[in-house]
């Protein structure tokens, strides 16, 4: 799995993570609250100012830029045909200075930094019953196990290349869900038996 | 969580959290017709009809943490804030919904049996993972891309086939699963 983050250091990565959630939320909100194209435009153009000042280090996430882009180009193309561009260049500069905030974050926030702010954020809700300790022992499951059944998956498609000649395909999704389920089972008796219950 | 065994529930919420994250790191797969698709939303079938709505919920709740926190796990290799406000926003949070209600409608139908657990895993996918999820994706482009209802439909109808498709598979997998795994308890309050 190929990360988002990006070890190239920018000016962004010192920033702590709490304060470029609170800017991006801020911000995010702002731009969709703000309705005028001139000041939107002014916003889109600072975003993609700071977009550029993080050089090389956004390589990681260049196809999720094009493929934000794409679809901000179907919308746009929509509005057009419809007769109102006007609309469309403000959904535009509006959805692409909000993926690229989104896109930012990705790039220069470590995935543990992140966890902390969200563990944080979380905390009140423990006297709710919310367990942030169970949360973080869910993320830690979810991603060994993904690495886990994708090597899986690679197998069987392996396996069945070398029987058919052919991709395995939709072949494989059925016995790939069996042993999900099957393994879930064991990992569940090896928790109960460390955890209790 | 109020069932039982807590751990047990957690990890199978987390295993099911990692299947939805292959499906999505898994090249788009060709049908026999040669028509490619992608099967994350696929996943987002199964985990309705092989979980309670509760875990269910879960389970795509901890998929979407993931993803918000910028793990690039949705097809495509796309994660991180930005995609909630992408245009597609809306289908994204629309999974959360649509498994839970796919895991709703799996548990309000009759029938046991694989080929009947089939059946109802496809009701139950055509109305959360067709209806349901796409409720939300055109709300969400109506919201985010200020596309009128009617034009946001359309631009979302080109999609139903190969979801129709996917249900289709879904059932597939659900009948695989009731005859290798014959002890899985679908449609249960508490699957394990």
């Amino acid at each position: 799995m190929r990360s988002l983050y990006s070890d190239r250091r920018t000016w962004l990565h010192a920033v702590p993570a709490g304060i470029k959630l609170l800017v991006i939320a801020t911000l995010g909100t702002a731009f969709f609250m703000v309705d005028r194209p001139a000041w939107l435009a002014a916003g889109a153009g600072a975003v993609a100012l700071a977009f550029a000042t993080l050089g090389r280090s956004v390589r990681p996430a260049l196809r999720l830029v094009v493929s934000i882009t794409v679809a901000s180009a179907l919308v746009a193309g929509f509005h057009v045909a419809a007769g109102q561009p006007e609309v469309g260049a403000v959904s535009v500069l509006r959805l692409m200075s909000a993926s690229l905030l989104g896109v930012m974050l990705a790039v220069t926030t470590r995935f543990d930094e992140l966890l902390d702010v969200f563990e944080t954020l979380l905390r009140p809700f423990e006297r709710l019953g919310f367990s942030t300790g169970r949360l973080a022992l869910g993320l830690g499951l979810m991603l060994r196990f993904t690495e886990h059944f994708f090597v899986q998956w690679r197998r069987m498609d392996d396996a069945h290349r070398a029987r058919t000649g052919r991709p395995g395909g939709m072949a494989l999704l059925a016995p790939l869900t069996v042993r999900m389920l099957l393994t879930a089972r064991r990992v569940a008796d090896a928790l109960a038996a460390r955890l209790g219950g | 969580m109020t069932t039982a065994a807590p751990s047990r529930s957690l990890s199978l919420v987390a295993l099911f959290a990692a299947l939805l994250a292959v499906f999505g790191l898994i090249p788009k797969i060709d049908l026999p017709f040669g028509v490619p698709i992608t099967i994350q939303t696929l996943g987002v079938m199964l985990a309705g009809c092989l979980l309670a709505p509760r875990q269910a919920f879960q389970a795509l709740s901890l998929f979407m943490v993931a993803v918000a926190l910028g793990l690039p796990l949705l097809s495509g290799g796309r994660g991180g804030l930005g995609v909630f406000v992408a245009p597609s926003g809306g289908f994204l949070v629309g999974m959360l919904f649509s498994a839970v209600a796919t895991s709703w409608v799996m548990r309000m139908l009759p029938g046991e049996g694989p080929r009947r657990l089939a059946l109802r895993a496809f009701v139950a996918a055509v109305i959360g993972g067709i209806g349901v999820e796409y409720a939300f994706g055109i709300a969400g482009l109506v919201v985010l891309a200020k596309l009128s209802v009617w034009q946001a439909t359309v631009a979302s109808l080109a999609f139903v086939p190969g979801d129709l498709i996917k249900c289709v598979l879904c059932a597939m997998v659900v009948h695989t699963v009731a005859r290798s795994v014959p002890d899985w308890r679908f449609g249960s309050r508490t699957a394990t």
